[in-house]
């Protein structure tokens, strides 16, 4: 737990020795892109958007550009944020996001605070809103379930349940569909019914209103794995069903509002 | 279609059921079967103790692995850089028009399949293909129609 | 069976060096995968069934070797016969009776089966006079073609296995890396990174359980020298890497190979079973307190898993997909623990400097490049195949004296180094001393070693294309500037090979690049752009005749080009009709036939049957 002096942006800043730097400049409030990172699971360094410049006294002006989220801080670290380079690295990116995901919200946004509005690339033949973040898979080995995956690799890499068919292992708890930052996953609740993954779930009815809670499947697997009373879900409340969820699988949740 | 799933507890025995094994397993599966059924993937993943998802992600991402059954032919070529400069794509073209088959599909009657692979290191025989773990070298464009009318 | 001292392995090594030794006369027939595929097993049977029927004076059935790649795949079936070294090529079955009548029982020279040097037009009778040998270095290859690369005692019989003995016995394992790191051995596979330096730092790490891996991953496209070393001298790569195990503390090892390699994983794995027999891997290894296992994982056809921390996860059974380097994988590797990654050929240098000694090794080569490099020498030049020459050797003196220069006279045009992640250099780089510095310094690099040599036939913005195309099919995806920028930089590529880019396009291509080359994950990422960046550098006018005229010079790119029956030549045969899956032409017996342009999609089945060669292609 040594502490270290890091200058970021000409600011001399203190860290811990080791701890990844997205973080610590976060804590600064210095304004970072990183949409496949999320508190609850491991970074990825997948979409590089958090990308910094990064060099010390000693490397004779040499510069090293890295992704911040797993980056670790030492001592000496001369970092910019937004530099000329880093900068061309993050509209380059977005840009290529845009040339896969036309429609989505986030990235057009993200996009345009960057000066594109439009790819300057060939559209993919089958653009989706899906930023390949993976958030939802590692959200989903998190809780437990390992449902879904990765599948393929390159550019025809996506997320699938196996087998493209409706996951044996999956609950219907919707931590990934609540994660995910385009909205991409798509899921329907219609009376007792939840569908998730062309899975099709029974939803538990609190025993005084009527109004579905939770599925039987992630209930049960509540009940049998965190120590939690099966009473405990008879009775709806949406405070107190999400502080489960979030409390005992450790996710932040975005809410709808905030996706918007 | 069914198969004989028998083969598998000694596949996974073989390699005393680690979950390390899996790619191992995977290729023993392969070519057993000439490819992975579904059922085998279940399979492994109860056996391993390792979730479907990453069984069926493994098998996904590595060329070697065929989720679709093989032809009873098997006709690779050989794509990589010594190959192609001295004419490997023609030799594609050749093949695909004789079989009426693209690279990566497999004739409707079970017959053939053709693969394309990267790199099969006998560069200094470029171009060359291999038919049903036969190695030819030095293939002329105007041979590669031979070579697999041959096995018809 | 267990040799338990280093004293017992030298009274092994007399003996095999006794019973290799017996039969001055040897058959030597080439098994390298290059020869087997043109039908050296069968020429290994015609050899035992020929010898089974008669007695020959100082020779025996046992004297029939079967060792692997000599290197000189072109001129495969080869066959030596030892003593004096005659050298034959282009061997048949039916060739087996007369060598053995008159070469091996008569002592006579079969001047057809003999090798014309292609310079001269002078047939040349030994192997030891051959030009393609006579310039190269062998060391990393120093065993092939001479022994049997399945067994053991032929190992043993030419001093293996004395280099580990050497290091238990006499040395501690700081001062095992002392040697390596004094006598400058850099990575082979294409990193160059010092050897005794990426040691030194794996032993540092605190840690009870430590990792020795070779990589034979091998994916670059025209390389098959780890392949060569793999099969036809398993024993060298053990060796290399028992050595590093007692060096940096490790008690296992695992050996990567290729999918694509079938037989690579049969010799290791004989090779290993060989050790354990015999007590060379397992515990107390020659009688002391080193214990150290190796197993073989197969790869399963992922290019990327070349790149270390991938193939680290596919040896644990993960997919493939890199993670960041900021904690190197010598600290931090093969399930969290440290672990010393190396190629094939930079293990099968390791045993031979344990003896000779880090001067020795410094004396060959130049300046901070110490020692030789494997090449695999293909494409279009007249002597393909594997070569091993001192650091510092020019391109000029490897492609015309030991590739005997350009197939059929055409003029050079480039040479191809690094693979997918290297570049083109064009003729006035002939001259540039081959080494890891000189070749990254002019936007190229030395890569595993493969080496492809093209004429004014290649089209190097279609060489470009190609190396985009792999690389888009072998990315992970996991990260964007690889798997959408690489993508990209693919599509723009093709469109100037379809004569519908602008010099726009060419600007965007080149800073796509740049970013992709800083932004990426992984090795893959950051060096895909550059066969793209280094064609652009040394043949631009090529990418801008396809630009600005919509014409491929070298009459390659086929939206570019059209066939033309040249009507003087046209002999009216119909072959090419025939020949034509598309239709495209028409004509009639004895009178000039014609090519329909919209038809036409210019596989080439005509021009390879047009006997009057009075097809024009441009």
């Amino acid at each position: 737990m040594k502490p270290v002096t890091l200058t970021i942006n000409g600011k001399l800043v203190r860290a811990t020795q080791g701890e990844y730097l997205l973080g610590v400049l976060r804590r600064e409030k210095i304004d970072i892109p990183a949409l496949c990172h999320h508190e609850a699971v491991e970074p990825y360094g997948g979409c590089r958007l958090c990308t910094i410049e990064v060099t010390k006294p000693e490397w004779d002006g040499w510069k090293d550009y890295v992704t911040s989220c797993l980056y670790p801080a030492a001592d000496g670290l001369i970092i910019q944020t937004d530099s000329p380079q880093v900068i061309e690295i993050r509209r380059t990116i977005l840009d290529l996001y845009l040339a896969r995901c036309p429609e989505a919200k986030l990235v057009q946004d993200l996009a345009a605070k960057y000066g594109v509005m439009k790819t300057s690339y060939q559209t993919v033949p089958e653009p989706n809103d899906c930023i390949l973040c993976s958030i939802c898979t590692r959200i989903c080995d998190t809780m437990g379930f390992k449902a879904i995956s990765t599948v393929n690799r390159g550019h025809g890499k996506e997320v699938a349940p196996p087998l493209d068919q409706p996951p044996d292992a999956c609950v219907g708890c919707l931590a990934c569909a609540l994660n995910c930052p385009t909205n991409y996953i798509k899921w329907k609740d219609v009376g007792g019914t939840r569908e998730i993954w062309g899975k099709k779930f029974e939803l538990i009815r609190c025993e005084q209103t009527g109004q579905p809670t939770i599925t039987r499947e992630f209930a049960d697997y509540l009940i049998a794995n965190r120590n939690i009373n099966a009473d405990y879900f008879k009775i709806k409340d949406s405070a107190h069903r999400t502080e489960t969820s979030l409390g005992l699988g450790k996710i932040a949740q975005w809410t709808r509002e905030e996706v918007k | 279609m069914k198969h004989d799933l028998s083969h598998l507890p000694g596949i996974f025995a073989r390699h005393q059921q680690k979950p390390e094994a899996l790619i191992m397993i995977l290729q023993d599966i392969q070519k057993e079967y000439r490819y992975l059924p579904c059922e085998a993937l279940q399979e492994t993943a109860k056996a391993l103790h390792v979730p479907l998802s990453k069984v069926f992600s493994v098998a996904t991402f590595y060329n070697a692995f065929s989720l679709h059954p093989k032809g009873k032919n098997v006709v690779r070529i050989c794509v990589g850089t010594a190959c192609h400069i001295r004419g490997a794509a023609l030799i594609q073209d050749q093949i695909e028009n004789a079989l009426s088959l693209k690279a990566g599909q497999t004739s409707a009657d079970m017959q053939f399949s053709i693969e394309v692979v990267a790199c099969v290191g006998a560069c200094a025989m470029a171009p060359v293909v291999i038919v049903n773990e036969q190695y030819h070298g030095s293939v002329k464009p105007s041979g590669a129609k031979r070579l697999v009318k041959g096995v018809q | 069976m267990g040799i338990t001292s280093s004293k017992q392995l030298l009274e092994m090594h007399k003996e095999c060096k006794a019973t290799f030794e017996k039969y001055p006369k040897k058959v030597i027939v080439c098994c390298g995968t290059g020869c087997i595929a043109n039908g050296a097993r069968k020429i290994v049977e015609a050899f035992q069934a020929a010898l089974a029927e008669r007695k020959i004076k100082d020779f025996s059935i046992e004297a029939v070797k079967e060792t692997g790649c000599h290197g000189f795949c072109e001129q495969g079936p080869l066959v030596v016969i030892e003593p004096h070294g005659t050298f034959y090529t282009h061997v048949k079955p039916k060739d087996v009776e007369a060598i053995v009548e008159k070469s091996i029982a008569g002592g006579e020279v079969i001047e057809p089966l003999l090798y014309t040097n292609p310079v001269t037009g002078n047939k040349v009778e030994r192997y030891q006079d051959v030009s393609f040998f006579t310039h190269q270095h062998r060391i990393a290859l120093r065993n092939l073609g001479k022994i049997a690369a399945h067994d053991i005692r032929d190992y043993i019989a030419v001093g293996g296995y004395q280099g580990l003995a050497k290091v238990l016995t006499s040395m501690t394992p700081d001062q095992v890396i002392d040697l390596i790191a004094d006598s400058g051995l850099r990575g082979r596979g294409g990193g160059g990174f010092p050897a005794g330096k990426k040691w030194r730092t794996c032993r540092n790490v605190e840690s009870d359980v430590r990792y020795v891996i070779c990589n034979g991953d091998e994916g670059d496209p025209g390389a098959f020298m780890d392949r060569s070393m793999m099969e036809g001298d398993p024993h060298s790569v053990l060796e290399g890497m028992m050595i590093a195990a007692f060096a940096v503390g490790a008690k296992n090892g695992y050996i990567y190979v290729r999918e694509e390699y079938p037989l690579a994983v049969i010799h290791l794995q004989k090779a290993i079973q060989d050790c354990e027999k015999h007590g060379l891997l397992g515990d107390n290894i020659l009688g002391t307190n080193f214990s150290f296992r190796i197993r073989i994982n197969r790869g399963a056809g992922a290019f990327v898993c070349g790149e270390s921390s991938a193939l680290m996860r596919s040896v644990a059974g993960e997919v493939g997909e890199p993670r960041a380097k900021y904690i190197h994988s010598v600290i931090k590797g093969l399930w969290d623990k440290p672990t010393v990654l190396n190629n094939v050929e930079t293990y099968a240098n390791v045993p031979i400097i344990a003896m000779n000694g880090p001067e020795w090794f410094k004396s060959i080569g130049v300046k901070n490049n110490s020692g030789t490099k494997v090449f695999s020498l293909v494409g279009k030049v007249r002597n393909t195949g594997l070569i091993e020459v001192a650091m510092g050797t020019t391109l000029r003196e490897i492609i015309y004296d030991i590739g005997g220069g350009m197939l059929d006279g055409r003029p050079f045009k480039a040479v191809q180094t690094g693979g997918p992640s290297g570049g083109c250099l064009p003729a006035p780089q002939l001259d540039l001393p081959v080494d890891f510095d000189s070749l990254t310094a002019v936007g190229s690099m030395m890569g595993s070693g493969g080496m492809i040599v093209m004429d004014d036939k290649t089209c190097m913005v279609d060489v470009a294309r190609y190396f985009l195309h792999f690389l888009v099919s072998e990315s992970c995806g996991k990260c964007v500037p690889c798997r959408e920028g690489l993508y990209q930089l693919h599509e723009l590529t093709e469109r100037v090979c379809t004569g519908e880019a602008t010099e726009a396009d060419l600007e965007k291509m080149e800073k796509l690049s740049e970013v992709v080359i800083t932004a990426s994950l992984c090795g893959l990422g950051k060096s895909g752009p550059n066969p793209l960046m280094s064609t652009i550098k040394y043949f631009r006018d090529e990418y801008l005749t396809h630009i600005r005229e919509k014409r491929c010079p070298a009459a390659v790119c086929k939206k570019l080009i059209t066939y033309t029956v040249i009507e003087e030549k046209c002999t009216g045969c119909m072959a090419c009709i025939t020949a034509c899956a598309y239709n495209a032409i028409t004509g009639e017996r004895k009178k000039p036939h014609f090519i329909h342009q919209e038809k036409c999609e210019k596989c080439g089945a005509c021009v390879a049957v047009c006997k009057p060669d009075a097809i024009l292609v441009e």
